[in-house]
């Protein structure tokens, strides 16, 4: 007997029902945990709970994981959460040492945020009231990937497991991660609720926003007069369409084109990441060059992908790096459209695989192979 | 610098002052380099010559003087060169000519095209926020400041994104039921 999940639409607006799952949330779990990032659906997220909790006069977690090198609207955006309903807020402020990968440098793959002995070159000084050590075993840390060490989701995965019996909530959206979506919500996480994921120790992670749509996200805002981080403003002023908006890290192989725009939002910002990080002045200038960092064409002197895959293979300057890349690519098909993605991964430096290869056949040859059948 | 006879002192040392040697010559006497890697898009071609007709020509273009062509070759200015030539059809141009060999001149070039500021965007805003409370009309902020009507209007909203959304309806809710495939 097989069955399937189908979306079926409620009689109820979305915010109306995200107001009633948060008040369940809040009958099931003593402890609730907001993982705010700053951007527009956690804050909107970390109002509608705070506002629960003062109804109710409890308190709940704001967590935000600070990468350091994050616009400093960001970080105000933070702040101004936090401060929203004081008496009903524990902040969570973590500032531990990661790794965090850089897609802008070839010889420094990584930067360590909040590195040890470097506190006179970081991003700012951390915060008296934030959680300054790691608040778990580290002889029971976990990691993800060897390669990477304790990378961001490794922490997320260790400070999520350093609590029990709480509930977590996610800015998650359906339309926004139609894949995300997907993978969470195959099954129910936590009694019969299919927007949640458990996870060990009693923990569930909840994602309230899951109908939202982007609209709604900025009505909330505007009806509610939230604050929202600037960049949000900056960019759509600069003409870039509003949707493609992200406030994440400024240097992660999927948001480095911020670098082009970041002398122009926040100078300071930029001054302090050019003295912090290796390669953000090259994420600066070519952040956008289809043939630098996009790699979306070939540079003049090679004739194939293949070519230049080779090319950059046998120059990548870190010999054991290297092996990790001709080990991952001894296993893909050998043709042009894997071997531009292979390039993009060398130039980005995408050692933990985050932009995944699609192994299949060039999708050109299929065409010119039917034309020729054709002819 | 040859024949330059004042210079302004500072901390690190005398600094040439070549401005002050501009010399006026045949425009058919000037042509370009080979290596410059600037482009210039068209929009902002027609900001240079909208400049240069309402500023005037203010900084020379400079070069140096190939004496196996008779030619000065730019180091930096082709495109206010080009306005002069092609768009304007001016005659004349005027130069500065500087003794660099080429290794210098290529550094040159680069140095003064990077070595600029960009416009902040908040301040961007506050600049054509002035512009509209001193009368001038978007059109023609538009035409002086080298924008499309486009980003003039975006610069010009200071209440921000959120307030585009504010006669917005909130979407339906939805949620997941499991159904039998047979049904």
């Amino acid at each position: 007997m097989s069955s399937t999940l189908k979306q079926v639409y409620i009689n109820k607006t979305v915010i109306d029902a995200t107001r009633e799952r948060i008040s369940y949330v809040f009958d099931e779990f003593e402890n609730i945990i907001v993982s705010v990032s700053g951007g527009k659906d956690s804050t909107v997220l970390a109002h509608i709970v705070l506002q629960e909790a003062h109804r109710r006069g409890r308190k709940v977690g704001i967590f935000f994981l600070d990468e350091e090198v994050v616009y400093d609207s960001t970080i105000k955006q933070v702040e101004y959460l936090m401060e929203m309903y004081p008496e009903n807020t524990t902040k969570l402020w973590l500032q531990v040492e990661f790794n965090l990968t850089n897609a802008t440098s070839l010889t420094e793959n990584y930067l360590k945020c909040w590195e040890k002995g470097k506190h006179k070159i970081w991003m700012r000084s951390k915060k008296a009231f934030a959680i300054q050590q790691k608040p778990w075993d580290e002889a029971k840390e976990t990691i993800r990937n060897k390669d990477v060490g304790l990378d961001f989701y490794a922490v997320l995965d260790n400070f999520e497991n350093s609590r029990e019996n709480t509930a977590f909530l996610v800015g998650l959206r359906a339309t926004e991660s139609p894949n995300r979506w997907r993978a969470v919500s195959k099954n129910p996480g936590y009694k019969n609720v299919f927007w949640c994921t458990g996870k060990k120790h009693g923990n569930c992670a909840f994602y309230p926003l899951y109908d939202w749509n982007f609209h709604d996200i900025w009505k909330y805002i505007y009806d509610s007069q939230l604050r929202y981080s600037k960049i949000y403003d900056y960019m759509y002023k600069k003409g870039m369409g509003i949707q493609e908006i992200r406030v994440s890290s400024l240097i992660h192989e999927k948001s480095f084109k911020a670098l082009v725009e970041l002398p122009e939002f926040e100078p300071d910002t930029y001054n302090k990441l050019l003295k912090r990080v290796k390669g953000v002045s090259v994420g600066n200038l070519y952040g956008k060059d289809s043939k630098m960092l996009k790699v979306s064409k070939l540079p003049k002197n090679f004739r194939t992908w293949i070519e230049y895959r080779d090319f950059l293979l046998a120059t990548y300057p870190d010999d054991e790096k290297r092996e990790i890349f001709a080990k991952r690519f001894s296993n893909h098909l050998e043709n042009r459209y894997v071997a531009r993605q292979q390039c993009r991964q060398l130039v980005l430096n995408d050692i933990e695989n985050n932009l995944p290869i699609d192994n299949k056949p060039d999708p050109r040859e299929l065409t010119l192979q039917k034309w020729r059948e054709l002819l | 610098m040859e024949g330059t006879t004042i210079i302004i002192e500072t901390k690190k040392g005398d600094i040439a002052l070549p401005l002050l040697e501009v010399q006026i010559v045949d425009i058919n006497r000037v042509q370009a380099n080979n290596y410059n890697p600037n482009a210039v898009a068209d929009n902002n071609m027609a900001l240079l010559e909208e400049s240069i007709l309402s500023n005037g020509f203010c900084f020379a273009v400079v070069t140096i003087y190939d004496k196996d062509i008779d030619k000065y070759i730019i180091v930096d200015g082709f495109h206010r060169y080009s306005i002069f030539k092609d768009y304007l059809e001016a005659k004349q141009l005027p130069i500065i000519v500087l003794n660099h060999d080429v290794t210098q001149r290529m550094a040159a070039t680069v140095q003064f095209n990077r070595a600029r500021g960009v416009h902040q965007v908040e301040l961007m805003g506050d600049l054509v926020q002035a512009l509209v409370q001193q009368g001038v009309e978007d059109a023609d902020i538009s035409q002086r400041l080298g924008m499309e009507e486009e980003e003039v209007y975006r610069l010009k909203q200071i209440t921000g994104i959120a307030e585009l959304f504010k006669n917005q309806i909130y979407s339906k809710s939805w949620g997941m039921v499991e159904v039998n495939e047979n049904d």
